[in-house]
C-alpha cells in the first residue's frame, strides 16, 4: 500500500481544519450485485403476513350437475327460492369464488442472509458513498459539498440538540442543497398506499452516521425533522440506509470520531475487525480495475502479440468501377478499345460488307497476352 | 429541424391486422390474435384470406419507428427533457405527453422552438378546433 | 480495490441505474443522459461525464452566455469557465479548444464540445424566419374554402 489518503474534516462552520487518514473499509470492493440481492432480503425482514380468509368462496355446498344439462360443468350452489341457487361456485372464475391460489399466512416472508453477505454488502455500500460520482448518479445533491467522503468534527454533536443548529450544519458544510430537493420531491403516493400509513412519497437525503460513545445520541433529535435526513450510530450501520433500494452511494456526512471508529470497527487490511468475530474485510479478486490502464501497461503490452495484416478497409482496392461506364478502366483493362472507338469499328454497318478479318499479328498478339 | 439523409422509409403492410372475424361480431376485439383452430382458414391460409402478421412485415431497421419527417419521437415530460435533445434535433422530435397542462405546453414548444426540435404535438390543448 | 474507484467500474455499475440516466420505450428504447458533463446527452461510456476522470461539459451561462465545464484533477469536482456572448461565437470555439484539447484534455470531445456550443448559442438567437402557416389540405381545406365562401355572401 502506497500512502493513505488524508480526508478533510470539517468543523460546524464549514471550515477544513483537519485530516483523518482513510479507513480501510472504504477500499472493499463494489459489489452493487451483492448489496442488491442483500437489499432484496433484508427489505423483505419487515413485512407481516396477510392473507385472504381460507373459507372464502368456499362458504357454499355447490356440487357440479355433471353432464348432461348442456351447462358447464363447475359446481354449482344446490337449492332454489333465491338467484344464487344454480349458479356457478368455488372456481376462481366464478363470481363469488375463491380467488386462484389463496394467499397464505405461511408465505415465506423472511429471508435469511448470511452474516459474512451482509457485512460483505454493509462494507461495499461504505465504500460506493465515498465514491463522488456514484453519490451523483444516485441523485444526490452535492456540487457545493467540499469533498467526499464528507467528514465533520465531532466536537460539536454533543450539543447539537437543536434543529436550527443542524440546519445550520447542513448549510455550512453544503448538503442542504439535498435537503431542499428532498422538500421539493415530496409528493402523493399513487394507490392505496395513501390510507395505510404511507400518505407521501420523497427522495432520502443525507445520512448522518455518528459515534453514539462519544457524540452522544441527542444530535437524533436535532437532526429528525430535517426531511430526508436519516441519522444512524456507526456500530450498527444499516444497508437499507446506506444504500436504499438497493442504489449504491448514498450521500453520507461523518463525525469524525464515527470515521475513526471505522477501523476498529469493521477492520483493516492487516487486522481482523474488534468488535466483529472472527471478521476482517473483503478483498478485491481485481486489484486494478481501471482496464485502460491494464491494457496499457507495460506488463501486457510487451506479451501481446503484434498486430496480424494491415489496416482494413471496407473497399481496400478503392471504389470498385463499371468499365463499360468508365472509360479509363475500359482503358486499363483493354488497351485497344481507343483504337477500336477511334476507327468507329462499332459502328461499322454490317451491310457495307463482311467486317476486314484482322490480320494474323493481331491474332498472335492476341493469343500472347 | 430537418432529418438527417436516410433510406426511403418503407411499411411493407400499412393496414392494421385486425383478428380474423372481429368484422362480424361486436364481442371479437379487433386486436390481433393469432387463430388457432384446427380447421381455421386464416390460420392455413388460403387464398382470399386475411394475411397474418410475421417478422418478414418488419420495417427496415434503418428507418424502423420512424415517422414520414425522418424523426424519432422522444416523449417530453417537461422542458427539461427538451434540453436533452438539443444535439439530438436532426434525429428525435419531441412529443408531448398526454398529461401536460397547457399552459406548460406553451414553454416546451418555446422551448423546443429555440433549441430547433421538432415537436410532433405542438397544437395539442394550445388550440382548439371549433 | 483501489480507492478511489475505476471509472470503468464506476460505468459497470451506473450504466443500467443512474439519476442522469433517461429511457424512452418509444422511439427504438433511447437512451439518454442528463450529466451536465455530457456533451452529446447520449448516456455511453466515453460521454457518462460523472464518471470519467477527465470529462467536458457546455451549459449555458446566465444571459446567452455559455460556460464550459471540466473536472478537477483528483477530487472530481467541476470548474466552470464562462464564456460572455459575443458577436464572433467562433471565438468561444478556439477558447474552448485551446482549453482542453490544445491541453491534452479530452482531446476526442473537442468536435462534440464545439457542435455543442455552437448549437447553445445558435438556441440564443431570435429565429429570422417566422413559423409557415400550415396550408389547410383536403377535407380541411375545403370546409376553411366553404367557411371563406359563406363569409363572402
Amino acid at each position: 500500500m502506497t500512502s493513505v489518503p488524508q480526508i478533510q474534516v470539517f468543523s460546524v462552520e464549514g471550515k477544513a481544519d483537519a485530516e483523518l487518514p482513510l479507513p480501510d473499509v472504504f477500499k472493499s470492493p463494489i459489489r452493487s450485485d451483492i448489496v442488491q440481492t442483500v437489499h432484496a432480503g433484508m427489505a423483505k425482514n419487515k413485512r407481516q403476513a396477510y392473507a385472504v380468509s381460507v373459507k372464502a368462496g368456499h362458504q357454499t355446498s355447490a356440487e357440479s350437475w355433471g353432464t348432461g344439462r348442456a351447462v358447464a360443468r363447475i359446481p354449482r350452489v344446490s337449492g332454489g327460492g333465491t338467484h344464487r341457487a344454480g349458479q356457478a361456485a368455488f372456481g376462481n372464475m366464478c363470481r363469488s369464488g375463491r380467488m386462484f391460489a389463496p394467499t397464505k399466512v405461511w408465505r415465506r416472508w423472511h429471508v435469511k442472509i448470511n452474516l459474512n453477505q451482509k457485512r460483505f454488502a454493509t462494507a461495499s455500500a461504505i465504500a460506493a458513498s465515498a465514491s463522488q460520482p456514484l453519490v451523483l448518479s444516485r441523485g444526490h445533491r452535492i456540487s457545493t459539498t467540499p469533498s467526499i467522503p464528507l467528514v465533520v468534527s465531532s466536537s460539536s454533536f454533543p450539543d447539537l440538540a437543536k434543529t436550527r443548529a443542524a440546519v445550520a450544519l447542513l448549510k455550512a458544510v453544503g448538503a442542504y442543497t439535498d435537503v431542499v430537493k428532498v422538500t421539493k420531491s415530496k409528493k402523493l403516493r399513487a394507490g392505496k398506499g395513501k390510507l395505510r400509513g404511507r400518505r407521501h412519497r420523497q427522495r432520502r437525503g443525507p445520512l448522518v452516521i455518528y459515534d453514539p460513545a462519544t457524540d452522544g445520541k441527542v444530535l437524533s433529535k436535532a437532526f429528525r425533522n430535517i426531511p430526508g435526513v436519516e441519522t444512524c450510530p456507526v456500530t450498527a450501520l444499516n444497508l437499507l440506509q446506506l444504500a436504499p433500494g438497493g442504489h449504491l452511494g448514498r450521500f453520507v456526512i461523518w463525525s469524525s470520531d464515527a470515521f475513526k471508529a471505522l477501523d476498529t470497527i469493521y477492520g483493516t487490511s492487516t487486522s481482523p475487525s474488534g468488535t466483529k468475530k472472527d471478521y476482517s474485510l473483503p478483498s478485491a479478486q481485481v486489484t486494478n480495475a481501471d482496464i485502460g490502464r491494464l491494457i496499457n501497461s507495460s506488463e501486457i503490452q510487451s506479451v501481446v502479440r503484434a498486430v496480424k495484416g494491415s489496416a482494413k478497409s471496407k473497399r481496400a482496392g478503392g471504389q470498385k468501377k463499371n468499365p463499360l461506364k468508365n472509360k479509363q478502366v475500359l482503358l486499363r483493362l483493354n488497351p485497344y478499345a481507343k483504337g477500336y472507338a477511334d476507327a468507329k469499328l462499332g459502328q461499322t454497318k454490317y451491310k457495307e460488307g463482311k467486317p476486314v478479318r484482322a490480320n494474323a499479328t493481331f491474332h498472335d498478339v492476341l493469343s500472347t497476352a | 429541424m430537418t432529418t438527417v439523409k436516410h433510406v426511403p422509409i418503407v411499411k411493407k403492410h400499412k393496414k392494421r391486422f385486425n383478428r380474423h372475424q372481429s368484422d362480424r361480431f361486436k364481442c371479437v376485439d379487433a386486436s390481433w390474435r393469432k387463430p388457432k383452430g384446427i380447421d381455421n382458414r386464416v390460420r392455413r391460409r388460403f387464398k382470399g384470406q386475411a394475411a397474418m402478421p410475421k417478422i418478414g412485415y418488419g420495417s427496415n431497421k434503418k428507418t424502423r419507428h420512424m415517422t414520414p419527417s425522418g424523426h424519432k419521437a422522444f416523449l417530453v415530460h417537461n422542458v427539461n427533457d427538451v434540453d436533452l435533445l438539443l444535439m439530438h434535433n436532426h434525429t428525435f422530435a419531441a412529443e408531448i405527453s398526454h398529461a401536460v397542462s397547457s399552459r406548460k405546453r406553451i414553454e416546451i414548444v418555446a422551448k423546443a422552438k429555440a433549441l430547433g426540435v421538432k415537436v410532433t404535438n405542438p397544437k395539442g390543448r394550445v388550440t382548439t378546433d371549433v | 480495490m483501489s480507492y478511489p474507484a475505476s471509472s470503468d467500474l464506476l460505468w459497470e455499475i451506473t450504466r443500467n441505474n443512474s439519476s442522469f440516466l433517461v429511457k424512452r420505450k418509444t422511439g427504438s428504447g433511447v437512451r439518454l443522459s442528463r450529466d451536465p458533463l455530457n456533451l452529446r446527452n447520449v448516456h455511453s461510456r466515453k460521454h457518462a461525464g460523472a464518471i470519467n476522470n477527465q470529462a467536458i461539459g457546455i451549459v449555458p451561462s446566465g444571459k446567452g452566455g455559455i460556460s464550459l465545464l471540466t473536472k478537477k484533477k483528483g477530487t472530481g469536482a467541476t470548474i466552470s469557465q464562462s464564456y460572455k456572448p459575443s458577436k464572433t461565437s467562433r471565438k468561444a470555439y478556439v477558447q474552448i479548444a485551446n482549453s482542453t484539447t490544445k491541453k491534452g484534455y479530452r482531446a476526442d470531445l473537442r468536435e462534440d464540445a464545439i457542435s455543442r456550443a455552437s448549437a447553445l448559442i445558435r438556441s440564443y438567437r431570435k429565429s429570422v424566419k417566422p413559423t409557415k402557416e400550415s396550408k389547410p389540405r383536403g377535407s380541411k381545406a375545403k370546409a376553411s374554402a366553404a367557411s371563406a365562401a359563406s363569409a363572402d355572401l
